[in-house]
């Protein structure tokens, strides 16, 4: 079984040292000074190529709204999952877990994004969670 | 998913028992030796639908692993196991810098969860080292002679980014990070082939008409032939920014298409460009058949990316300016 270990090792090395990455680098894009966290409501989903953007609503502590765009991948992937413009409607609160954009716009990756209890988005179903 | 995983498990059990005398010598079986496939109504072997290449088997058969080819289901099992754990994307890094590269979360990802149908231990299959060959010098002074990437304007960035090509959506095709699927459509005398990665389409004359002299494009010019039940294809006139793995302009790339199960197809590609290369040399991918639709990949309309990559590299100029 160590031998075995050992074998999955040397292939899984040789496999990440050729892994691909998304269809540009994000950390020409993003930030990794900047680090945010960022809860909010869904306003709109945009499912498009090369790159999907969900936009959300984020009202701070003195009460105004900050838009942000959020950068996620390709929806194509999503769409073979059976999620797509109508399975993630606005009106759904998440937490972004990301990098703002490094010229300080109000655009960040979507590095993590879940559901309010945890749930990662697009998993265990697409629907939004019960209040 | 689960149902691409489950023709996976058949066509390999398929394979494997096609292949099991000769895998116990350490060597490749002729593949559907036995296997007749569908016709077309013209008569030619129907290769039609959609076809995967999600698999995580390397292009290289790593150093450590000397001339071993072959896994055994226990390697495969450990290796498969491993190595999609270890990749999950979901999985975040102390290091910001890693984590930014990271890019997003595991469910954005396609690459494949399997090693290849025939259990190689790399995609090449020949030179028998399963490695690529050297590079000449020649090729070696031309690669070192590229420009770095860089952001002063969208022509800095790479082809990818810039949405124009991406070098897994071929020719030659290989596994990608996602939109790992093509189709085939025939007629009489034009295969047509959809990569899902940028939706490139190639439609290749089966007729035997000359390539044009002069004419040089990203995909190259593709002319097809059947040599048996084996569909040909043979690609040169690369543009001079197009490389795979540091071939140049001069390539000769040749391609085969196999049916070799109703699941399965064999895909190899041989890169013959001596300028480059101190030999030729084949790589081999089975494909799947899924049972899926092709979704458009229209990259250059949404590319926003590009725009927070330049505004990033002017925010770190002014930056340096104060």
């Amino acid at each position: 079984m160590e031998n075995l270990h050992k074998l999955a090792a040397v292939l899984f090395v040789a496999t990440a040292t050729s892994r691909v990455d998304a269809h540009h680098s994000f950390a020409a894009e993003f930030d990794p000074d900047q680090p945010v966290l960022l809860r909010g409501v869904i306003t709109k989903v945009e499912f498009m190529n090369p790159h999907s953007w969900i936009h959300i609503a984020v009202t701070k502590d003195d009460g105004t709204v900050e838009n942000w765009e959020i950068e996620g991948g390709t929806p194509n992937t999503l769409f073979r999952k059976g999620i797509n413009d109508e399975t993630l409607p606005p009106g759904v609160e998440v937490i972004v877990d990301g990098y703002r954009s490094r010229d300080g716009s109000n655009r960040a990756s979507g590095r993590d994004i879940t559901f309010t209890d945890g749930r990662k988005l697009f998993l265990g179903g697409s629907a939004p969670p019960a209040e | 998913m689960n149902s691409i995983r489950a023709q996976w498990t058949d066509v390999a059990c398929a394979l494997i028992a096609l292949a099991a005398p000769a895998l116990a010598l350490g060597q490749a079986a002729p593949l559907g030796r036995d296997y007749v496939a569908p016709r077309t109504p013209f008569g030619r072997p129907d290769l039609q639908g959609v076809w995967s290449n999600a698999v995580i088997t390397p292009l290289e058969r790593p150093a450590e692993l000397g001339d071993k080819a072959f896994l055994d289901e226990e390697e495969v099992a450990a290796f498969e196991r491993e190595r999609v754990a270890a990749t999950n994307r979901d999985r975040r890094s102390n290091n910001a810098a890693a984590d930014v590269r990271n890019a997003y979360n595991d469910f954005w990802w396609d690459s494949g969860t399997n090693v290849v149908a025939t259990r190689r231990t790399s995609l090449i299959i020949d030179p028998p080292d399963g490695r690529v060959p050297a590079l000449t010098p020649a090729a070696q002074a031309r690669l070192a002679a590229r420009p770095a990437p860089g952001a002063d304007g969208p022509e800095d960035t790479g082809l990818p980014t810039r949405c124009i090509h991406f070098g897994a959506a071929g020719p030659p095709m290989m596994p990608s990070a996602y939109n790992n699927n093509y189709q085939i459509v025939q007629t009489q005398d034009y295969v047509l082939i959809v990569n899902e990665m940028v939706h490139e389409t190639r439609i290749i004359p089966l007729d035997g008409r000359p390539v044009p002299k002069g004419i040089r494009q990203w995909l190259g010019i593709s002319r097809g032939h059947w040599d048996g039940d084996t569909l040909v294809v043979e690609t040169t006139n690369f543009s001079d920014e197009t490389s795979f793995r540091g071939s140049g302009p001069n390539l000769r790339l040749t391609e085969s298409f196999r049916r070799v199960a109703d699941d399965l197809l064999l895909y190899e590609f041989t890169v013959d460009d001596p300028e480059s290369f101190t030999r030729p040399w084949t790589a081999q991918i089975p494909s799947v058949r899924v049972d899926d639709l092709m979704y458009e990949y229209a990259c250059h309309e949404g590319n926003r990316g590009m725009i927070g990559i330049l505004a990033g590299a002017r925010a770190a100029e002014k930056e340096g300016e104060d």
